[in-house]
């Protein structure tokens, strides 16, 4: 019984928060902008409420965070390209081997 | 006597076997930044050029590909600040999607997550995602509608890890506009990989 008021209480919190706090529109754009710079006390508080009652929003900056740890691993220069794009083609290495032979 | 008889040891730049042994990964490195095969073809062969111009300098020290990359590097700069003065901005910043359709838009939850877009779980983790080589042709795919400005911060940033002030002074650019360029990038990016990647 006091478990299930509890569950009724929290859920109502929530609820309250989610019509209080920024939108999920207004909090994605600071997520994105907290990759870019400190936010000030006000902005962190309210992305951080906000991510406390929304999963959505949650799982935004996880996939913000994995894009970037991602895409700089492979952007490394000992990283492996072979799968990023094509080879050179035939014609453009014998086009560039032409050129580097009428300079060297 | 030429100076090379006087030292028979001193190393002469060989451009034909820097194609042979470094062409096709500097393409690869041009061609994920650029998105533009002609424009990293012509890359590589302005690296390629400006090495032998500066041999001297590199004397055998160090790695060779690292040296090349070091001045590819540089070529794949002066690409992006020389593409972005053609293209006027307003397609990255005013005119550009917001993707508000991402968004509710009716009810008392206008701004929330649209039910058709809400991120979901995409148990992975980046060491997989990194192996995955059709993995980087969605990712490259995806990149490809952006406009050509925020497409290139975009990389400056996430792949290059360049600072903000670097990437404004390379796309002549206000840190606003920076800010909204890569929120917009990341907006689509995000969902075009679930999409077209997670949920397949």
């Amino acid at each position: 019984m006091a478990l299930k008021a509890y569950e009724k209480l929290k859920h109502a919190i929530r609820y309250w928060l989610l019509r209080k706090l920024p939108t999920c529109q207004q909090t994605v754009e600071k997520i994105s902008q907290s990759m870019e710079r400190k936010l000030t006390l006000r902005e962190r508080i309210d992305v951080k409420l906000h991510l406390w009652i929304c999963a959505w929003c949650q799982w935004y900056l996880e996939h913000l965070q994995i894009i970037r740890e991602t895409a700089r691993a492979k952007g490394a220069e000992s990283s492996d390209l072979e799968s990023v794009s094509p080879s050179l083609s035939a014609d453009a290495r014998e086009r560039i081997r032409r050129k580097l032979a009428g300079e060297s | 006597m030429s100076q090379a008889q006087l030292n028979p040891d001193a190393p002469s730049p060989d451009p034909g076997r820097w194609l042979d042994e470094h062409g096709d990964y500097l393409f690869k490195y041009a061609s994920f930044r650029l998105r533009d095969d002609n424009a990293a073809e012509d890359a590589v062969q302005e690296t390629f050029l400006a090495a032998l111009k500066a041999y001297e300098k590199f004397e055998g020290r160090g790695s060779e590909r690292t040296w090349l990359v070091g001045i590819l590097k540089h070529k794949i700069i002066d690409h992006i600040r020389k593409a972005q003065r053609e293209a006027p901005i307003g397609e990255d910043v005013d005119e550009g999607p917001d993707h508000g359709e991402f968004f509710e838009r009716t009810d008392q939850w206008t701004g929330h997550w649209d039910a058709n877009h809400a991120p979901t779980d995409w148990h992975a983790t980046p060491a997989e995602l990194i192996e995955r080589s059709d993995f980087w042709v969605v990712f490259n795919d995806c990149l490809s509608p952006l406009p050509q400005r925020t497409a290139s911060a975009f990389t400056l940033r996430e792949v290059d890890g360049l600072k903000s002030e670097e990437i404004c002074e390379i796309l002549s650019i206000s840190v606003n506009n920076l800010w909204v360029m890569l929120h917009r990038a990341r907006l689509h990016l995000r969902n075009c990989l679930e999409m077209n990647w997670f949920k397949r």
